[in-house]
């Protein structure tokens, strides 16, 4: 691996995050095959930047000073033509300027429908998603968040999927 | 963070060396943007194992203290804030003993 994934983080972060990286067992990893061409797709994006509509219910922050061990592990809805007029990023562990002034930062929904009018991939799904990735415990996130997720996701068909760590 | 996201075990995975906070690149870049999520994309038929991994050719235009620097107004986070004022429970973050 060239890249220095621990680049932009300072030295205490880097050794903790090390640690984690290492205590981390893959395990059997999965991989499905396209079942048709990129070109045919509906593509959805997931961001783990914790991105909220104005008119959802923010990420809670507050429970995450109270408790700096727990992260809110729930997720929210983008519909497709949401922009950064329309939400909030709530992450206390990144700097939110950035896809608050653009979105296509974190959430690249113009640049995928960009790309469908190219004819690189069939579409964008009508629905994206964020969760947000400080937590600690990733129990509910993997018995309810993700599994909320890809179903709906399997209502509107989607084919494939980006997750955009942030 | 390609290092942590790999060991969490994803099907295919694109590296890039961006600063966090602005995974595409930098807002209103919509040709570096679209550039990205181009090589992620392509990703998708060119994957033949689980776990392949490619690193994204991209660079970012500032050195990392530049990077650092236009988020130096972003406030500890509250895990960041609780250790700097309890510093003896660094272990437990280090080795994951997160408290019930």
């Amino acid at each position: 691996m060239a890249i220095d994934s621990y680049r932009y983080v300072d030295f205490a972060t880097r050794q903790i995050m090390k640690a984690w990286a290492a205590r981390q067992e893959p395990g059997v990893v999965p991989f499905t095959r396209l079942a048709k061409p990129l070109r045919e797709c509906t593509v959805a994006l997931v961001s783990t930047a914790g991105i909220a509509r104005n008119d959802d219910r923010p990420f809670d922050q507050e429970g995450e000073r109270r408790d700096p061990w727990w992260g809110d592990p729930t997720f929210r809805r983008i519909p497709f033509g949401t922009t950064e007029k329309d939400i909030r990023v709530y992450h206390l562990h990144i700097d939110p300027k950035f896809g608050e002034e653009d979105l296509d930062v974190l959430l690249p929904m113009r640049r995928l429908s960009e790309l469908a009018q190219e004819g690189v991939v069939g579409r964008p799904a009508p629905t994206h998603y964020s969760f947000m990735g400080y937590l600690l415990d990733t129990t509910e996130l993997e018995q309810k968040t993700a599994p909320a997720i890809a179903a709906a996701m399997h209502e509107e068909h989607v084919d494939a999927v980006v997750l955009v760590p942030v | 963070m390609p290092d942590l996201t790999r060991r969490v075990g994803v099907p295919r995975l694109a590296g890039i060396s961006h600063p966090l906070s602005r995974p595409l690149g930098r807002p209103h870049d919509a040709d570096g943007q679209r550039a990205v999520l181009r090589a992620t994309l392509a990703l998708l038929e060119s994957a033949t194992a689980p776990g392949h991994y490619v690193e994204l050719p991209f660079e970012w235009p500032e050195t990392v203290a530049q990077a650092r620097n236009a988020s130096k107004d972003v406030p500890p986070s509250p895990i960041a804030a609780l250790l700097l004022k309890q510093p003896w429970l660094i272990p437990k973050l280090y080795l994951g003993r997160i408290p019930a």
